[in-house]
């Protein structure tokens, strides 16, 4: 009880477990690769465990935070070190939250953890190179590499915009009252996210800045240092270091002065932060002046900032040296506005200085959905005026024209609705040429990742939740699909793999394509590893596609690592099932030696699905049409009852099982025998199964919502939607129709009648 | 239903307005705060597999909502809707956080009331038997008794529960 009030929402601290254990899975030594989200997780944990909680708890976070920080602080590349303490680590947590209020459960709290515990952030300046009195002239140069981290510096940079302003406004508030601790952490917080983002794309100037001044308001968190105008000075010139920084970015992510370096003078900044820490006077630090535009462009190669500033105070003008200097990145292919500027790259005659992003508004989601419930609501409405027969029995050209225009301009409005949640699917494609890289460098193996229609739009909600399985298809086709270079040229291929990554609408939905021209699926080894994990029956004959989806079997790829069609431990049932989260399918084709693909089908979005209104008496039930496999009207005689496994019904030579909807649901139905009703067969994962229903009513887009807490312990129902007449449909889960056993009675509860 | 309470129970309900309603002879009160709006009974879509209790959903402005027959709830006798009945939406804080809607049948909403500390006294005792945990308080209006329910609590738990229904002088169902 105590437990639970303390780890304030244990479900929550459950489900970032959950989802740094995902990340763990793909930390490599050497690599940083999952670093941030980590990062964030951990961030998020904290703000969780915020108050009194478990002390095995408080003390695991402090742990990560430790190791994460080292990691930040230092190269910034997970080690074979740190990684075992992370599962570890990883672990031992999930006991802690398991575990019951009187601690029992949680393991003893490993020795080899206090080693690192006794470093602290504040202590390991180490990498911080010792400022002796050096002049500006060795201020650190921030070089970006825009041909590889070109999306991630897109991130960073809108990301830091944001903190930025965050800091500023905390500054503000500070000033008028210095005690507030909300404001001084949520400084701390932007100082820290500063940190870990330049951490990762290896801006160390900006890294070191953002540490030092983050530890400089741990101490005024934790009530070591009181804060004062100093160092509200201070954090004041940080951050406008780092707005130069940011600006100079943005300004190269325009294609001005790509690849120059950046200098920022920090070191004053840090040397009087560290000062400030060990509770010193610091040298006076003046805030600088609004940055001035942020390069100076076509200086001369080999221009250090001007040596004779006074090391006393910062200096102003950021310099961005030319292009001239910079070693020659190889231009990709896969990045072409870091070579040449696309038109819409080129360098802006104006812009707002510090927000060259303009024209978007940031917006909470849940206003957007609140907006699109609506128009979904104005559709109906309109629509329930324009069926009313009173309506209808008006003649009056008229009012039909207006009623016409009404219909028009709602649904043009729930069109505009939609799009609002749409997002291109470009983001989630391009973290995918990092991981291509990387892996590919790591296995000496020659890939080309191509893009195609990187434009086409999807929910918001689908492509942040794709990442995951891609990322999997992605390592899965890089590790097991494309061969090495030898291996390539013997065969008569070009020593470089291609691995296709292509997005399009289709059927009304999307479709995204994962091929690889690597060695392909082998039939035979898939089915003999089948039956030796009994995951299929000898006698059982199975097509080419059913044998390849073998491989989305849990327990498929859970193999000793040494067959290369298993993963890393995360199988391709995680793929699978994620696919499935999003309501949509994945296919494989396959040629042995020519290569595979991955068709994954995905719905436009979560909020609509399309949907079979079906009827079972009075009542009308959803199911989601892309559940649908075939629906139609049974033939005496296609029914038949088989001992122990119940009716199924046979369709071209397939037994699939049947459950008579009306029955399982305890409702009246009309349809008595089979060919008096009609036969829906709806499909999940590799499981069919036929549901007799009286009859079909018709197709129609609905909205989802959910049901609430009323019904969130049954599995049965998916949720609910608006019919087109006001009154609520209840959408069919068929996942659990579909596994439900077909020989169990249904242990109905007979509603009383229906209620008017 | 655990009935670990203590002998005597002290008042929870607060002075303050509350909704009063009917359940056939018996009179209920609920806090106004509590209360989102009245509809009319309207159209309810049977949810299947579930509790006798608990009607349907219906659809209140675009928003899905449970709704739940208190008759069936308090096990008291159904009888048959009639034009008087109506569906109290309540707005109750969920424990995973936020709130939700829910609606409530009743026989018939009666008035709203103010009700003074003085008006309202603890639930008596009742050997532990029936719960009172789900009772705030008695009220004594106009000679008339009404139970002032903690809807929260009565919304939050699953199964049907009972409701002591002899606090008044004239009992029964119709």
């Amino acid at each position: 009880m105590e437990k639970k009030s303390a780890l304030g929402n244990s479900l929550k601290a459950a489900e970032l477990l959950a989802k740094i254990g995902e990340e763990l899975a793909f930390v490599l030594p050497e690599q940083d690769a999952g670093l941030l989200p980590i990062n964030r997780f951990v961030m998020d944990l904290e703000e969780l465990a915020a108050g009194n909680v478990p002390s095995g708890w408080a003390a695991g976070l402090k742990a990560a935070r430790g190791w994460l920080d080292q990691v930040l602080d230092g190269e910034g590349k997970f080690t074979v070190e740190n990684i075992c303490h992370f599962n570890e680590w990883h672990a031992y947590m999930s006991c802690v939250l398991d575990a019951g209020p009187g601690g029992e459960g949680i393991p003893p709290w490993p020795a080899a953890w206090n080693h690192n515990l006794s470093v602290p952030t504040k202590t390991s300046p180490a990498t911080v190179p010792t400022a002796k009195a050096a002049p500006a002239a060795d201020e650190p140069a921030i070089r970006l590499n825009l041909a590889d981290d070109l999306e991630m510096l897109r991130e960073f940079h809108s990301e830091s915009v944001e903190l930025l302003q965050n800091i500023e406004q905390g500054v503000l508030v500070l000033e008028t009252n210095p005690a507030d601790a909300t404001t001084i952490n949520s400084i701390f917080r932007a100082f820290h996210t500063f940190k870990g983002g330049a951490g990762i794309l290896h801006l160390d100037a900006m890294r070191d800045l953002a540490h030092e001044l983050e530890s400089l308001l741990d101490s005024v968190r934790s009530s070591e240092l009181r804060i004062t105008s100093e160092i509200i000075s201070l954090i004041l010139a940080g951050a406008d270091a780092l707005t130069q920084i940011t600006n100079a970015i943005s300004d190269q992510l325009q294609g001005v002065n790509p690849g120059a370096a950046i200098v920022v003078p920090t070191r004053q900044i840090i040397r009087s932060a560290k000062a400030a820490l060990r509770g010193e006077p610091t040298s006076s630090v003046t805030p600088l002046p609004p940055p001035a535009p942020a390069t100076v462009p076509s200086q001369p190669a080999n221009v250090q900032p001007p040596p004779a500033q006074p090391p006393a105070t910062v200096m102003v003008a950021p310099v961005t040296q030319p292009t001239g200097r910079t070693e020659p990145e190889k231009p990709s292919k896969l990045t072409p506005s870091a070579k040449s500027p696309t038109p819409e790259n080129e360098p802006p005659r104006e812009r707002t200085v510090g927000n060259p992003v303009a024209g978007f508004v940031k917006l909470d989601t849940a206003k957007l959905d609140s907006l699109v419930d609506l128009v979904g609501e104005l559709v109906i409405a309109q629509s329930m005026v324009v069926q009313n027969p009173d309506v209808q029995n008006i003649n009056s050209l008229q009012l039909a024209r207006h009623l016409r225009q009404l219909s028009r301009i709602t649904t043009d409005l729930q069109r505009n609705a939609m799009s609002l949640r749409m997002v291109p699917i470009r983001g989630a494609f391009h973290k995918m040429t990092r991981l291509v890289r990387d892996l590919s460098a790591q296995q000496q193996k020659q890939v080309h990742l191509v893009f195609e229609g990187e434009e086409t739009e999807l929910d918001r909600n689908i492509v942040e939740k794709l990442g995951d399985p891609l990322i999997h298809m992605i390592r899965n086709s890089v590790d097991h699909g494309i061969e090495s270079p030898a291996e390539r040229t013997a065969q008569g291929k070009s020593p470089q793999g291609t691995i296709r990554l292509s997005a399009s609408h289709q059927r009304g939905g999307i479709v995204i394509r994962i091929s690889d021209d690597g060695r392909g699926l082998n039939r035979d080894r898939i089915h003999t590893k089948g039956l030796e994990r009994g995951l299929v029956k000898a006698e059982a004959e199975l097509s080419e596609s059913e044998i390849f989806s073998l491989i989305f079997l849990p327990g498929f790829s859970t193999a000793e690592k040494v067959s290369d069609l298993s993963g890393r431990g995360v199988g391709m049932d995680v793929v699978r099932r994620n696919i499935e989260n999003l309501r949509g399918k994945i296919e494989i084709q396959s040629v042995l030696g020519q290569g595979t693909t991955f068709t994954i089908l995905l719905p436009l979005t979560l909020a609509i699905i399309d949907g079979m209104l079906v009827g079972i008496g009075s009542d009308r039930y959803i199911i989601p049409t892309l559940s649908i496999r075939e629906s139609f009207r049974p033939r005496p005689g296609m029914v038949t009852m088989i001992q122990g496994r119940g009716e199924v019904v046979s369709v071209r030579g397939r037994q699939t099982p049947l459950l008579r909807l009306g029955h399982h649901l305890g409702r009246p139905s009309k349809a008595v025998n089979p060919e008096d009703g009609i036969i829906v067969v709806v499909e999940s994962g590799d499981a069919a199964r036929g549901l007799l229903v009286d009859e079909l009513i018709g197709k129609q887009e609905v909205v989802i919502k959910s049901l609430g807490q009323t019904f969130q312990n049954q599995n049965l129902l998916a949720g609910s939607a608006v019919l087109g007449d006001g009154w609520v449909g209840l959408i069919l889960d068929v996942d659990t129709l579909v596994k439900m056993p077909s020989h169990q009675k249904p242990t109905a509860t007979p509603n009383t009648k229906a209620n008017l | 239903m655990t009935s670990t309470s203590p002998t005597s129970n002290p008042s929870l309900a607060k002075a303050g307005r509350y909704l009063t309603f009917s359940l056939g002879a018996e009179s209920y009160g609920l806090p106004v705060l509590n209360v989102r709006e009245i509809i009319r009974l309207c159209p309810i879509t049977p949810v299947p597999r579930m509790p006798e209790h608990i009607k349907g959903v219906i659809n209140l402005r675009g928003t899905v909502i449970a709704v739940l027959d208190l008759r069936a709830k308090f096990q008291l006798a159904a009888v048959a809707y009639s034009e008087r009945t109506c569906i109290i939406v309540v707005q109750i804080p969920i424990p995973s956080g936020g709130r939700t809607l829910m609606g409530a049948i009743v026989d018939a909403v009666e008035e709203v009331v103010q009700l003074n500390e003085a008006d309202i006294e603890a639930t008596p005792n009742f050997g532990g038997s029936p719960d009172t945990q789900f009772i705030l308080g008695l009220a004594t209006l106009r000679g008339g008794v009404k139970t002032l329910l903690n809807i929260e609590k009565i919304f939050l738990e699953d199964g049907p529960i009972t409701i002591p229904q002899n606090l008044m002088p004239e009992k029964g169902t119709n």
